[in-house]
């Protein structure tokens, strides 16, 4: 069966559909599709970026490099696939660069699993990746984690509503989060 | 530096509020596991991982920059007719094209159709996926070629429509909950026939969805596309 993997976006078949050569798009016409074909990842890959930084100013200031890298670094007459994974695999490797440079002293394994890039963006999966990953945590954990993130409570809301004090809430929260972070590590 | 609760909150509140976290060195990779952890969640609130339109509209000049060649040759004329395709849908940003499209229409009749003229003119037959593949009245999000659209089966029949947003480009969402193809970047919501619904409201009315030329073959449903 063919699906768009083997169709170029300038309408000529690539021989080697894995070599990635620096080049500029020529006609006006291929530069044109090549824009649109960028323009239309501009949210996916934004979404696939927020969700692993959590917020508007990192995530736009990301998701720029990740495009200015890919467009530097791909040639023009590639498929709409193709360009997909390869922006998907620049965004990989720029939120390695970030966690890298941010927050470890020292160069650790921080590359995001290199698991293929989603098909398609969907907002649904990442929800659903949430929903497992709250799943394999206690109850009292489970329960910190949702008012805080999803209903946005505050420390002392959360402590109201659950009859805790802030200080302990802080302390299961920071518990929470570090299983879910060893967690999605294994998983 | 050693992670504690009140570090990791301090995070967290930047992460709600939406500000840029500050930077700091860990010590450990729990400490930054938790907080990609923190980071997902944060993300999962409905709504918070939309760019803002602004952002979108920035970065999409930006990318013409950035593309915009060294020299310009000629391009091809059959180029400029598959320009028109991958903006057909894209609203405003189309404007003078979808007239170009419509003038092509005589060469190329349309086939079912509903009227609309056709996306495609000088394309080809493709196989997209089986029949069988297909729920009846749940859309199937597929890519063929130049286009990005939704299959939708009733019973044995078979439409298509554009899974491109007719505000700015981007691409549909569908929604099961609610029924409805939902864009994620500034909300505007289509109906199952592609045609715009809900309240949301742009001084552009908003297109419907153009419909994909389909067909099945022996089981195998195919589009017409470039």
């Amino acid at each position: 069966m063919r699906t768009g993997d083997s169709d170029v976006i300038r309408g000529r078949r690539d021989p080697n559909p894995a070599r990635i050569l620096p080049l500029r798009a020529p006609g006006r016409a291929g530069q044109a599709h090549l824009v649109w074909a960028y323009q239309t990842h501009v949210t996916a890959i934004y979404q696939y970026v927020y969700s692993r930084v959590g917020n508007r100013a990192d995530a736009e200031d990301l998701t720029s490099q990740v495009f200015m890298k890919a467009i530097n670094g791909m040639r023009d007459d590639v498929s709409v696939t193709e360009l997909r994974s390869w922006l998907y695999r620049v965004a990989q490797t720029t939120l390695a660069d970030h966690w890298r440079h941010y927050y470890a002293e020292e160069t650790t394994e921080l590359l995001e699993n290199l698991a293929p890039p989603p098909p398609h963006p969907e907002n649904a999966e990442a929800a659903q990746r949430v929903e497992a990953l709250l799943e394999t945590l206690p109850e009292q954990y489970r329960r910190v984690l949702e008012l805080r993130f999803l209903k946005g409570y505050s420390v002392r809301e959360v402590a109201q509503e659950l009859g805790l004090s802030e200080t302990n809430v802080k302390v299961i929260q920071f518990r929470a989060l570090n299983r879910a972070g060893r967690e999605r590590r294994e998983n | 530096m050693d992670d504690d609760p009140e570090q990791l909150d301090k995070y967290v509140e930047d992460l709600l509020q939406d500000r840029k976290p500050e930077r700091t060195s860990l010590g450990d990779e729990d400490a930054l596991r938790a907080r990609q952890a923190a980071a997902m969640l944060r993300a999962a609130r409905p709504g918070a991982s939309l760019p803002s339109g602004d952002f979108v509209r920035r970065i999409q000049r930006s990318i013409e920059e950035w593309v915009r060649p060294q020299q310009e040759a000629a391009a091809p004329r059959r180029d400029l007719s598959r320009r028109s395709l991958l903006l057909g849908g894209a609203g405003g940003l189309a404007a003078g094209l979808v007239a170009a499209v419509a003038g092509q229409r005589l060469l190329h009749p349309s086939r079912n159709l509903g009227g609309q003229p056709p996306l495609v003119t000088e394309g080809t037959w493709r196989e997209v996926m089986a029949l069988q593949a297909l729920r009846d009245g749940v859309p199937t999000r597929f890519s063929s070629g130049a286009l990005e659209g939704y299959l939708l089966r009733t019973g044995q029949e078979v439409r298509a429509l554009s899974a491109v947003c007719t505000h700015m480009g981007c691409l549909l969402n569908w929604s099961t909950f609610r029924s409805e193809f939902e864009c994620p970047c500034h909300g505007a919501t289509f109906d199952i026939n592609g045609e715009p619904s809900g309240d949301y409201s742009d001084p552009n009315a908003l297109r419907p969805l153009p419909v994909l030329e389909v067909r099945v073959v022996r089981g195998t449903v195919q589009v017409y596309t470039v």
